[in-house]
């Protein structure tokens, strides 16, 4: 009995013991080096842009004989806090332009020489000078652009016997026309006009109102030319900006029913052939066509607003050196690399990888002022988006913007919810959220 | 945060014999012993696994909430700025009207509708083994499921599947979860159908309990089927229901998954509850801090809450 017992014991503690060791090497990180010759670089990649990726990280390493640990990461932000909390953040970072302000305000990013960047004179002035801080430093070096297009059915419009929309008014009739004719013949009223990504979390509703904002003559902050910002969002130009929005949610089948509440990952309804209308980057292009056929994606000239506005929203990704990083070096090599008209060629390609994914490219148009975007990607419809970032206008990246795209959001959906809603009133709201988070910022006047 | 309500949960579930404690004699203070040390050895693990994964985030959780969070550049105190910040935000004061109004509405409606369910379900019989168990399948199936599955039942055209019903009687299309005024109720309507049938399990195992001789000798006087339930049925019921009400003070507070995978809070805010609010600030904004702040209060207002209704139906036993 007593010698059960003590087998017993003993079993317990070997048990406890073992789980304690697993816990402990759980927790347990591991470091890199410092000295050998290889980064972690990040992205923040599904596995289709990850495919674009990685034949340029190859190229990289062929010629400089620098490994690449490469990680995409789809959860970007959440991961880089956990590594930052250890103090060991990824070496090069490519991420959203629009986190640059983040970033610094939370000391991620080192800055950078722009002068000490080979080929950084390849590269507009007006391009770089989103990338600096509200110190005036550059934080980022410039990776991509790109504005809003508008996409649509070519399939649908030509069967109902539409013109290419030219006006907004146009755009409006062509997405009732898509919701009460039935464009797909199935003799089924289960098509729609326009995919919008409506809901006010991660301040979808703005990233779509944005370019109509500003196709109306309508704005959000000014830059006051000494680092200071003033909120601009309150004007009449908005007001018909949103009140055109609204009327699209409020006449039945012109918007999908239920955008309201609805992120980018739930509206795949261009994909699925349920919508005809999408105002969205030049890189679901590629994602589209493998839906619904090439020769049916239409990408076309922004419908001018009323006073004739065709200025879309306009994004980019940049490549950040990340502060805790002794390879300054090397982080300066991979970035030169990057901006090349080789490396930047690359990514624009649509490859098919060894397990089958077809890429989604991450350059979308080139910072690069060397590389001509028609004739690398052979393909007009990109020239309609390189014209499109031409005329557009980007939110701040020098600030902390993600408060101000969370306000903005939530009243636009509130707006956009409610066919009755009192527009002035929530552009006075979010003209308030503007001034106080400037305040809290301490980016005002 | 969400799971650090968990805690309180576990020592409610315990069965909870109404009779026997004061019985035992009481137990003399043993000398320590090999023996005694063993029972330890056999919770360290699980005890090891609490401290690691939620008394240390919840102590963490704690400390963030007094300091503006900066992983890199180190974080700085800040005292009760993170709280003032959230008790005067005032969205943070419509999420918790809503919180309050969407968990007391499903606690009552999961209460009533679980209660029904078990009287029409009771029994032994193969055919109601087979229907508890259809009735019960919302239990089992995750929540994010649910949800997708529920969005494409309230779709808001005349096509969604619900409206179509409805137009046949006549009833015309409704906004559903899109409208603003409406959708906080038919949030509250899936997040019931969600948790009713558990209700049901817990108030069928009540029911079981019920000597039959009651019920039996209550047949022989005559009385009706409400009586039946007004004077038998409810006041055995009592334990069931009181295990009932404290799982759903516990968790109607942090209702988070229901909110997100339907309406992501939306639409103009109008389901927005404190944990979707705490979901954006902290992992969307960024803000940490006032995140912690918030899930802290929520875990005291949890804890008063379930102190309370153990308070209330402790003394209405002891009454009985």
């Amino acid at each position: 009995m007593l010698k059960t017992r003590t087998i017993r014991s003993g079993l317990a503690l070997a048990i406890t013991v073992a789980l304690v060791g697993t816990l402990a090497a759980c927790s347990s990180g591991d470091s890199s080096g410092g000295d050998d010759k290889s980064l972690e670089v990040w992205t923040r990649s599904g596995p289709e842009a990850a495919a674009s990726y990685q034949p340029v990280f190859d190229a990289f390493t062929k010629k400089t004989g620098i490994k690449i640990d490469y990680k995409p990461i789809l959860e970007f932000d959440t991961q880089l806090q956990a590594r930052a909390g250890q103090k060991d953040l990824p070496d090069v970072l490519i991420n959203d332009a629009g986190s640059l302000g983040n970033y610094v305000s939370q000391g991620f990013l080192l800055p950078i020489d722009k002068s000490s960047i080979e080929g950084s004179d390849q590269i507009a002035d007006k391009t770089w000078d989103e990338n600096r801080g509200t110190d005036g430093k550059y934080y980022g070096v410039p990776w991509s652009r790109q504005a809003a297009v508008t996409i649509i059915r070519k399939d649908w419009r030509e069967k109902l016997g539409l013109p290419v929309p030219k006006t907004w008014d146009d755009l409006s009739a062509l997405g009732e026309a898509f919701a009460t004719q039935d464009p797909d013949g199935d003799g089924v009223a289960d098509t729609y006009g326009m995919v919008v990504a409506g809901s006010a979390q991660s301040g979808y509703a703005l990233r779509w109102a944005a370019s109509y904002l500003f196709q109306a003559g309508g704005g959000l902050l000014k830059y006051n030319g000494d680092g200071t910002y003033k909120s601009v969002v309150n004007s009449p130009e908005a007001a018909t900006a949103v009140e055109w929005m609204r009327k699209q949610f409020c006449t039945p089948g012109v918007v999908v029913p239920g955008s309201i509440n609805l992120t980018t990952a739930d509206t795949p309804f261009f994909g699925q052939g349920t919508a005809g209308i999408s105002l969205t980057g030049p890189y679901n292009i590629s994602t589209f066509e493998a839906n619904v056929g090439a020769d049916n994606v239409e990408v076309i000239p922004m419908p001018a607003g009323p006073g004739g506005g065709v200025t879309s929203l306009a994004e980019g990704e940049n490549i950040y050196f990340g502060a805790s990083s002794k390879k300054t070096d090397l982080q300066k090599q991979l970035a030169e690399f990057l901006i090349t008209p080789e490396a930047q060629e690359l990514a624009m390609k649509v490859t098919t990888n060894e397990a089958g994914v077809v890429s989604q490219p991450v350059v979308r148009i080139p910072v690069n002022k060397t590389v001509d975007v028609a004739a690398v990607t052979g393909d007009p419809r990109w020239t309609v988006a390189a014209d499109a970032y031409n005329d557009s206008e980007n939110f701040p990246y020098a600030i902390d913007f993600l408060p101000f795209r969370q306000i903005a959001a939530d009243e636009l959906n509130a707006m956009l919810s409610d066919c009755n809603s009192d527009i002035p009133a929530g552009l006075k709201k979010i003209d308030d959220g503007f001034v106080a988070e400037l305040k809290n910022q301490n980016l005002s006047q | 945060m969400t799971t650090l309500s968990n805690g309180p949960a576990v020592s409610v579930e315990r069965p909870r014999p109404s009779t026997g404690m004061a019985e035992r004699p009481p137990q003399r203070r043993r000398r320590f012993t090999r023996r005694s040390l063993i029972p330890w050895l056999f919770l360290v693990p699980g005890l090891l696994l609490g401290v690691i994964f939620k008394f240390g985030p919840m102590i963490e959780g704690i400390r963030m909430s007094f300091v503006k969070v900066q992983p890199f550049l180190g974080d700085e105190f800040i005292g009760l700025d993170n709280y003032v910040k959230v008790l005067s935000d005032q969205r943070f004061l419509d999420a918790l009207a809503h919180t309050v109004v969407l968990g007391g509405g499903q606690a009552i409606g999961a209460l009533i509708l679980g209660t029904g369910l078990a009287l029409l379900l009771e029994g032994s019989s193969r055919r109601l083994w087979f229907v508890r168990t259809a009735v019960f399948l919302p239990v089992v199936t995750a929540v994010a499921v649910v949800g997708e599955i529920w969005r494409i039942l309230l779709f808001p055209t005349e096509s969604g599947f619900i409206n179509s019903i409805l137009g046949m009687v006549g009833i015309q299309a409704q906004g559903f979860l899109s409208d603003p005024n409406t959708s906080l109720g038919y949030v509250m309507a899936v997040g019931i159908w969600i948790s009713a049938p558990y209700n049901m399990v817990i108030i069928l195992a009540g029911l079981a309990g019920i000597d039959r001789a009651l019920y039996e000798s209550a047949a022989v006087d005559g009385v009706t089927t409400w009586q039946r339930l007004r004077y038998i049925v409810f006041p055995a019921l009592r334990p069931a229901l009181s295990v009932v009400l404290t799982l759903a003070a516990i968790r109607s507070l942090r209702i988070f998954t229901e909110v997100f995978v339907l309406t992501g809070g939306g639409p103009a805010g109008s389901t927005e509850v404190w944990m979707t609010r705490v979901f954006s600030l902290g992992f969307k904004g960024n803000d940490l801090g006032v995140a912690s702040a918030a899930s802290v209060l929520l875990l005291v207002a949890t804890l008063v809450l379930t102190v309370s209704v153990r308070m209330v139906s402790n003394r209405k036993e002891r009454a009985r």
